[in-house]
């Protein structure tokens, strides 16, 4: 019944925001928001200012924050959601009580997205504030909606987390074991994929042409220098096309993965050396971001969506003596 | 006459696993409680107790066989008997970080007790079991007893007509253990059926009107506690304590010439008198004729104890 689910969610939602545990992750999000707004503002704001874009420039940093942050918060949350309760014996007296299993998996999934929702969007709104009143930024409505969006697909990002780790957590009798799969899961994502990948593409592809290796570090010792790509040798642009390819291939594996691919359009800002050597990524019409990463876009949101149904699946079968 | 039963199995099942692996739990349990009586699950650990408890309250199902709780099925119908059941589980927990009485409100909200009702029946709850002027202390800080007695306390809270209590008397001290002993016999005077689950064989005793002893997920007996005593006696001996002046010696010659007494033995507290059968009216009418009156200080009967009971059974009654 609905009623017992936002029973369970009320309560669960007053435990979450009273916990030191989200406030730590919440403040580290926070943190990491408002210094990454402050150096882009003073740091590079002026090339983006002067490529007509300073809320994007903001929120590249904010998204590359995110992306770290984001996945930990969902954590948090799930990691001992269920785990917890049947370590602490508190399971046992909720299912005592005249409610269906599903309600107290929806509860916390309810309580979960609020907590997850309220902490993206303030964090992202800080930003917002603090571009604002430190330097003036103008913030057009094209503005808004590119920060809503980025709003939601970081809290689908964060969600994906958590669907991942309730079900951990519904498969799990101790919490440290899900805490531990979990963090594993999103170090690998968020790191070690991507040492794989530079292994595996030096391993096909060899390493980069020295000479126009030599170039692009020149090249990118110049603030926003968005000389066109021809000015690189074609050697060096052909290894590094090969290397997207293949890296892009293995990365596809990575939730974090599709969720840069989506705020790197989103905002205009490189993600690969490539794009460097492109001057940076123009700034494309939402649409456009839409229809592009399409599939990006339905990996991050099924992603959840099948993690939830497991986790569903799970804890409603289960049965606790 | 049919009895009134508040819980009824029929040849339950449960195993643990599939195939050959699979862990019997329970094996063909049948059990027949009557409403308004306290009835005492015995066992060791590990015989089934609580896999019994979790199927009646539909947390666990069957592998086969039917139970009815107060008429309603625990496969179909496991809401319906939470709505009615107040169940303490074993190894239960509290959530630490709420007040005694955060926690009973939101439990009473799951119970479905209507809003303005919640605080007063938690209220009542905790004075019930002795927690009230703790009601605003979180639950981090009480003892194992004080868990207890709350977990007590929660299952009180929608005032059920069958409260199942499994190993309730865990972790808490003699003197909480005889005040919960009188808990449940003023809420079986109150008409409430009372299911309690233990391995101490003397809370049985203290407190049932009705047992059963199971064993490897297995039936060995169940019946009232005087059927259980009977059977026992019947099978060996009716005893009895009798403390004689040394001017008795005839009148332990009477007794041995009475009809069915088996031996008359010296024991620490006097002398032992075994019998094949009830013979308390004729050692009455024996000890209060004139010649015998003076040489008597004191005649009672021995009832078997819980652990002969058990031992009884479990040798295959």
């Amino acid at each position: 019944m609905i009623s017992d689910a936002l029973s369970i969610a009320r309560k669960e939602f007053t435990d979450t925001i009273t916990s030191k545990r989200l406030w730590l992750i919440v403040g580290v999000l926070l943190l990491f928001s408002v210094a990454s707004t402050y150096s882009t503002i003073f740091q590079t704001i002026t090339a983006f200012q002067q490529a007509g874009r300073p809320v994007a420039s903001v929120f590249s940093a904010i998204a590359t924050t995110m992306a770290y942050m984001a996945p930990l918060l969902g954590i948090a949350l799930a990691f001992d959601a269920v785990s917890g309760e049947r370590e602490r014996g508190t399971l046992r007296i909720l299912l005592s009580r005249p409610i269906y299993r599903e309600d107290v998996i929806n509860g916390k999934i309810i309580s979960a997205l609020t907590v997850i929702s309220l902490a993206t969007t303030i964090s992202s709104l800080a930003a917002v504030s603090i571009s604002i009143l430190l330097h003036n930024v103008a913030v057009t409505i094209d503005d808004i909606a590119r920060i809503c969006l980025f709003i939601v697909f970081s809290i689908v990002l964060s969600f994906a987390y958590y669907a991942f780790s309730l079900f951990i957590s519904t498969l799990s009798n101790k919490s440290s074991h899900s805490l531990i799969i979990s963090i594993g899961i999103w170090i690998f994502f968020a790191f070690i994929l991507s040492v794989i990948s530079s292994l595996i593409v030096t391993a096909v592809l060899g390493p980069p042409p020295m000479r126009s290796f030599q170039a692009f570090n020149m090249f990118r010792r110049q603030p926003g220098n968005f000389t066109p790509s021809s000015m690189f040798p074609q050697e060096y642009l052909d290894y590094m096309r090969k290397e997207a390819e293949i890296s892009s291939m293995i990365q596809a594996f990575s939730i974090n993965y599709h969720y840069t691919q989506i705020t790197s359009l989103l905002f205009g800002y490189a993600t690969r050396p490539i794009e460097f050597g492109q001057g940076g990524r123009t700034l494309v019409s939402i649409p456009t971001v839409i229809s592009t990463r399409l599939i990006d876009i339905v990996i991050l949101i099924v992603f959840p969506i099948i993690f939830l149904f497991a986790s569903y699946m799970v804890f409603t079968r289960r049965q606790e003596k | 006459m049919k009895m009134d039963l508040a819980i009824e199995t029929e040849n339950l099942v449960r195993i643990y696993g599939k195939g050959d692996s699979g862990i019997k739990a329970l094996d063909g349990i049948s059990i027949k409680i009557p409403k308004a009586s306290t009835y005492g699950l015995f066992g060791p650990n590990g015989s089934g107790k609580t896999t019994l408890i979790s199927i009646l309250v539909g947390l666990l199902l069957p592998t086969s066989g039917s139970a009815k709780v107060l008429g309603f099925d625990v496969v179909k119908d496991s809401v319906e008997i939470r709505r009615r059941v107040g169940l303490l589980p074993e190894g239960f927990g509290f959530y630490d970080n709420m007040t005694a009485l955060e926690n009973l409100v939101f439990l009473a909200t799951l119970d479905k007790i209507p809003l303005d009702q919640r605080n007063r029946r938690a209220l009542e709850a905790l004075e019930t079991v002795g927690l009230k002027d703790r009601a605003n202390d979180k639950v981090s800080t009480f003892s194992r007893g004080m868990k207890q007695r709350l977990g007590i306390a929660q299952a009180l809270l929608k005032d059920p007509e069958l409260l199942i209590f499994d190993e309730p008397t865990v972790g808490i001290d003699p003197e909480g253990a005889a005040e919960f002993r009188n808990l449940v016999k003023r809420m079986n005077r109150e008409g409430k059926t009372i299911l309690m689950s233990t391995h101490l064989l003397y809370e049985v005793g203290m407190v049932c009107t009705h047992a059963a002893v199971i064993r490897g997920g297995r039936l060995l007996v169940q019946g009232g506690v005087e059927e259980l005593y009977q059977s026992v006696r019947e099978a060996k001996g009716y005893r009895y304590e009798l403390r004689v002046k040394p001017s008795g010696e005839m009148l332990l010659q009477e007794i041995k010439s009475i009809s069915g007494v088996i031996e008359i033995r010296q024991s620490e507290n006097g002398v032992t008198v075994l019998s094949k059968k009830e013979i308390w009216g004729e050692l009455l009418t024996l000890v209060s004729k004139p010649q015998f009156k003076d040489a008597v200080e004191s005649l009672k009967p021995i009832e078997p104890s819980w652990d002969e009971i058990y031992r009884f059974y479990q040798e295959g009654g």
